[in-house]
């Protein structure tokens, strides 16, 4: 598809963009050739703006703009006031009460011609072709009303808004969210922040692989030193996964209709409950049992549901009172995995028939991972933070860890991949090594890290790059760097390791009450005379259109004395 | 349905302007270029219409911008808090402490959201000495807070008591120990470290958790916690204020980050405070991922089934974002309502405000669209059937017009009914499509288009001045008795439908005829 191919151009280019006066190299990400004392930037680009910086006296409220959900609170809580979804309840003109009318309630909404599968719960897309505008902005000034009238009660005071939105949205999709905040909203400033690196934040790391699985599609997003250093998306989501459902709930429900009589379609709210009700995911898949090596330790709890074929199978009872007549599904325990697996992991489907857009997860992530740098790799693959949306579906973590896992040894990190004979033998070697890594990990989780390297706390990318493997175990060092130094397990590395995370609503709700302050803070006055074009930036391309009644003297936010910049959204 | 179907909406101005006046709108896809703005239709189908539509009632008016005023083109500000449910003003210094909810005694239901209320358990036969033990109780769906294993020794102060009662009865520590038990395991992991180190490897899991994983909240404390105490280290410390830091300081934080990455020899870095560094225990936040909570959900799941699972809804007015089973239901404390003012966003008069006094429900100011804006009303017209005899026409007045069966192609009369609240007469010129947009294509044709309405005066300057004719544009005199009665003093084209002719015309309202031809489903 054009559009991912953009999207893909787009951000290597703002991520090269993000070491400014540098080679937009990722190696160099984190090195530091400037002298130690100096204030530097491209280490401390989330952090220091030349914009303005959290004052003690003012307040903040706390915003995460999803695709399908509006989360808000207030900073230092650890859970928004309030998650406002965009059905079509939330949709109606004022006046029209029927969704309290208990016969409407009870009837099943059809999907409207020429809509698209969940298309009404949206707020945006990021396709912009099929995104109308104007229609956005209704619904998100709307829902901001609610969520200021209903849940943040304030007074009139005006409130700075600390956003949370993914990196690289598109312009004209970000300019009409901001113009809501600062217009309906009346928000004397908002500052940006990036939800990977939000999530980051809540997960109590600095660096992380985290895999947002959302509606539309799954990001994943390399964070390095609080910076995003690699991006990569699949359309394999919550959307998919929701169709899925649909389509399993239908063949289910169909079984007994007798041919002639109209088939039974169920509605986008129906299939939503299931997933989120009972929906799950196999934590290991049956295919891969006989290839792939599981440390024994682990594998009681992965074999479970592959071994167990219980007699008499479980069933879930699930009712569907918008059927006409109102009915009651008896489905196996174990199709209600189903969905997971065909939308999420394809494994039906052969590698090479995958558009890049659409890859499984795990091909997605391993990609991902394979993509960076190797000492960045190193942390990152013991910092996977799997989050959004579809991440609450049991087994679906674990799934994709072990999926991961099974990866790594199958492949190793070579981007050639190694089949057959030569393959197998590698395989073989990695196996051990991984049996005596994970023996080390797991009986030494509290103590010395077998990649600890007390020098370098963080490891800074070196010149010489040493394979997880083999890195030395000093335990002098270690016993000086415990002694005075932070705990070694701040920096394992080497291994594939999950880590949760709050969310980024929480890492923001964090940021907040914390005072830090973020790398694009927007003046209502400015944005409300320039647009995001106030910003001043390096690449003079824009995605947003020119706007022709700019008086001679704005320059483009250039020759302004407090300029600020898009940061990653740039 | 709530809305009987021949219904008014009114669209509000601000609908068109901002998408001229907007700063922000850039060329959107979904939206016609603004230029020929006059020319565009409106289209009362378009999802984007259910923003700027809505019934007269809703509406407000400004008297200096003679406009009318939606709840998008009004702001609004906040004048008091209080519980709607025991209707107690809260003062605004706690309304945010107490997280926006009502710390009485007035709780709803988890499940069904009605209000649940305290009853006893008290066995009558054998009555104890406080009257309980008490419990919540819905009153619609007849939950209990028994479902979640709770219930409290007193019937008062009840949020109190759910502060220190976890589901199933176990005692929640306070915020403060909390906070000393986490330090106390930090101090204590510290010793573990060296003592691992020094080579005395006994007691590895001593200290293992007692109860179950750590909350989310939990989670977030300890990471807060964590994070403060990482940017203390930073800091050269304040005697008076430990925890407190400068964190407007704008280098702080880039500080800790150069400190951070700086590639220093050994020696200099240890003099220098700790660099900031990553969670590295649950106690700091660190939450692994562990498969046996996903299997633990899973058999969960598989032998509890759909009915201890929750709804999206349930889920959503959770204050913990995670709960996922029955068990996990926390009973909802009543959120906070607010008296709002509301002022014109454009020229910031007061539009409404309504008495401060929390049980009064009316307004010291209101200045409502109705009574400045003409009202409009649609009805089907009965007469255009065949039967002509006055005791059928009475019939069919009785019996409902059936507007669900209008057949495509057949005309139908509609009757347009404009009534003015203005103490003055209003001219009224009606335009519509003649083809209305959407997906049936029906034929709309006002048979007149233009006409006067009379004004609003009082009704018992009519009664008294009797039948002589005023300045309201020499209208016929009508009496308010008869006012909508049809056919009883009126002047109009007297039952025929006529083009450029009204229907029937009052004191303040004047009626005239549309002719509306169905169009066919599907087709253009
Ligand atoms: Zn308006
Ligand atoms: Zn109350
Ligand atoms: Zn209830
Ligand atoms: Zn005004």
């Amino acid at each position: 598809m054009s559009s991912s191919a953009g999207g893909e151009r787009k951000v290597s280019a703002s991520l090269g963009r993000s070491v400014r006066g540098q080679t937009p190299r990722i190696q160099d990400l984190a090195s530091t050739p400037e002298s130690p004392r100096t204030p530097l930037r491209s280490t401390s680009q989330w952090f220091s703006s030349p914009g303005g910086s959290f004052r003690t006296e003012e307040e903040y409220v706390v915003l995460e703009v999803g695709s399908r959900f509006v989360r808000g609170g207030f900073p230092g809580q650890s859970a928004p006031l309030c998650i406002l979804p965009f059905g079509p309840d939330e949709q109606r003109r004022l006046g029209d009460y029927r969704q309290w009318d208990p016969e409407y309630k009870m009837k099943r909404r059809k999907r409207k011609r020429g809509q698209e599968w969940g298309q009404e719960h949206e707020l945006y897309r990021t396709d912009l072709s099929k995104l109308d505008l104007g229609l956005l902005e209704d619904k998100l000034e709307r829902v901001m009303r609610e969520a200021y009238n209903k849940y943040f009660l304030l007074d009139p005071k005006p409130r700075r808004i600390l956003l949370a939105l993914p990196p690289r949205m598109p312009h004209p999709l970000m300019s009409t969210i901001l113009g809501v905040l600062f217009g309906s909203m009346q928000a004397p400033s908002i500052t940006l922040l990036s939800s990977p690196i939000l999530s980051t934040v809540a997960a109590g790391l600095r660096s992380a692989l985290v895999v947002d699985i959302g509606w539309a599609e799954t990001t994943v997003t390399g964070v390095y030193e609080y910076r995003e250093v690699h991006e990569a998306r699949s359309i394999r989501a919550g959307k998919m996964l929701s169709e899925e459902m649909a389509k399993l709930l239908n063949e289910e429900l169909n079984e007994d209709v007798e041919p002639g009589d109209p088939k039974i379609e169920v509605s986008f709210e129906e299939a939503e409950e299931v997933l989120t009700r009972v929906g799950w995911c196999k934590s290991r898949p049956k295919s891969n049992r006989n290839t792939l090596y599981f440390p024994a330790r682990t594998s009681p709890i992965l074999e479970e549901f592959e071994d167990a074929v219980e007699v008499p199978e479980p069933t879930v009872a699930i009712p569907f009172p918008k059927n006409t007549p109102p009915t009651e599904l008896i489905i196996a325990f174990a199709s209600l995995a189903k969905p997971a697996e065909a939308a999420l992991f394809a494994p039906q489907t052969a590698l090479n028939e995958f558009d890049d857009h659409e890859l499984p997860l795990h091909h997605l992530i391993y990609r991902a991972l394979l993509s960076l740098p190797m000492d960045v790799r190193r942390i990152c693959m013991s910092r996977i933070v799997i989050t959004g949306g579809v991440s609450n579906l049991p087994g679906l973590k674990t799934r994709i860890i072990a999926e991961l896992e099974a990866m790594v040894q199958q492949r190793g990190w070579d981007p050639v991949r190694s089949y057959g004979s030569a393959g197998a033998r590698r395989e073989a070697i990695l196996r051990q090594q991984r049996e005596n890594a994970e023996l080390r990990r797991e009986e030494g989780e509290d103590k010395v890290s077998e990649s600890l390297d007390p020098d370098n706390p963080p490891a800074p990318p070196s010149a010489g790059f040493q394979s997880p493997e083999e890195d030395p175990i000093d335990l002098k060092l270690a016993h000086i760097a415990l002694r005075n130094g932070p705990p070694p397990n701040a920096y394992v590395g080497g291994v594939i390791r999950g880590v949760e995370t709050l969310g980024a609503w929480a890492g923001a709700s964090l940021v907040a009450q914390l005072r830090i302050k973020g790398i694009v803070e927007i003046e209502r006055e400015k944005f409300l005379q320039h647009g995001l074009l106030g910003a001043s930036k390096d690449k003079e391309i824009s995605v947003v259109p020119q706007r022709q009644s700019m008086g001679p003297g704005v320059g483009r936010g250039a020759g302004e004395r407090a300029s600020w910049t898009l940061g990653v959204w740039a | 349905m709530a809305q009987p179907f021949p219904y008014t909406y009114y669209s509000c101005d601000c609908y068109d302007s901002k998408v001229a006046a907007a700063p922000t709108k850039h060329a959107s896809q979904g939206i016609p270029p603004a230029e020929d703005e006059d020319e565009r239709d409106f289209d009362p189908r378009s999802p984007g219409a259910n923003y700027s539509l809505y019934p007269l009632e809703h509406l407000l008016y400004c008297e200096d911008c003679q406009q009318i005023r939606c709840p998008r083109c009004v702001v609004e500000e906040t004048l008091n808090w209080y519980c709607p449910s025991c209707l107690f003003e809260v003062p605004s210094s706690v309304v945010k402490t107490d997280g926006n909810r009502c710390t009485r005694n007035c709780y709803n239901c988890p499940v069904c959201s009605s209000p649940a209320v305290v009853t006893t358990l008290e066995d009558p036969f054998d009555p104890s000495s406080s009257g309980g033990p008490w419990l919540l109780l819905c009153t619609y769906c007849k939950w209990t807070s028994l479902e979640i294993g709770i219930e409290f020794e007193k019937h008062t102060g009840i949020t109190a008591q759910l502060a220190r009662l976890g589901n199933g009865g176990r005692t929640i520590p306070s915020h403060k120990e909390r906070e000393k038990e986490r330090e106390r395991r930090l101090e204590l992991d510290k010793h573990k470290s060296r003592d691992i180190l020094s080579g005395s490897e006994d007691s590895p899991t001593t200290d293992k958790r007692d109860d179950g994983p750590p909350s989310h909240d939990d989670i977030y404390a300890n990471l807060s916690a964590f994070y403060k105490s990482q940017l203390a280290a930073q800091q050269p410390s304040n005697p008076f204020s430990p925890h407190d830091i400068n964190f407007s300081s704008p280098s702080s934080f880039s500080r800790i980050m150069n400190l951070y990455s700086s590639s220093t020899s050994k020696k200099q870095k240890r003099e220098k405070p700790t660099p900031m560094r990553e969670a590295a225990s649950p106690l700091e936040g660190l939450t692994l991922h562990s498969p046996s909570t996903d299997t633990a959900i899973i058999d969960r799941l598989k032998t509890s089934g759909w009915s201890r699972t929750l709804s999206p809804a349930q889920k959503l007015a959770q204050m913990t974002p995670t709960v996922r089973f029955t068990s996990d239901l926390r009973p909802l404390a009543s959120i906070l309502c607010t008296k709002r003012g509301k002022r014109c966003r454009s020229c910031r008069h007061i539009l409404s405000k309504p008495e401060s006094k929390i049980t009064s429900t009316r307004y010291k100011i209101k200045l409502l669209a109705r009574n400045h804006i003409p009202r409009l009303s649609l009805r089907a017209l009965h007469t255009s059937t065949s039967a002509s005899a006055s005791a059928t026409a009475a019939a069919a007045a009785i019996l409902p017009f059936n507007y669900d069966s209008l057949r495509p192609g057949l005309p139908i009369h509609f009757l347009l009914h404009i009534s003015n609240p203005l103490f003055d007469p209003v001219r009224v010129t009606l335009a519509t499509p003649s083809l209305t947009p959407g997906r049936v294509h029906t034929r709309v044709t006002i048979l007149c288009p233009q006409f006067d309405v009379g004004a609003n005066t009082d009704v018992w300057d009519d009664a008294l001045s009797g039948s002589t004719d005023t300045a309201a544009g020499g209208l016929k005199r009508f009496s308010a008795s008869g006012e909508g009665g049809a056919g009883r003093g009126t002047e109009g084209s007297g039952g025929a439908v006529e083009a450029g002719k009204i229907w029937e015309r009052g004191r303040n309202w004047t009626s005239v005829v549309l002719e509306v031809v169905p169009g066919k489903d599907g087709k253009a």
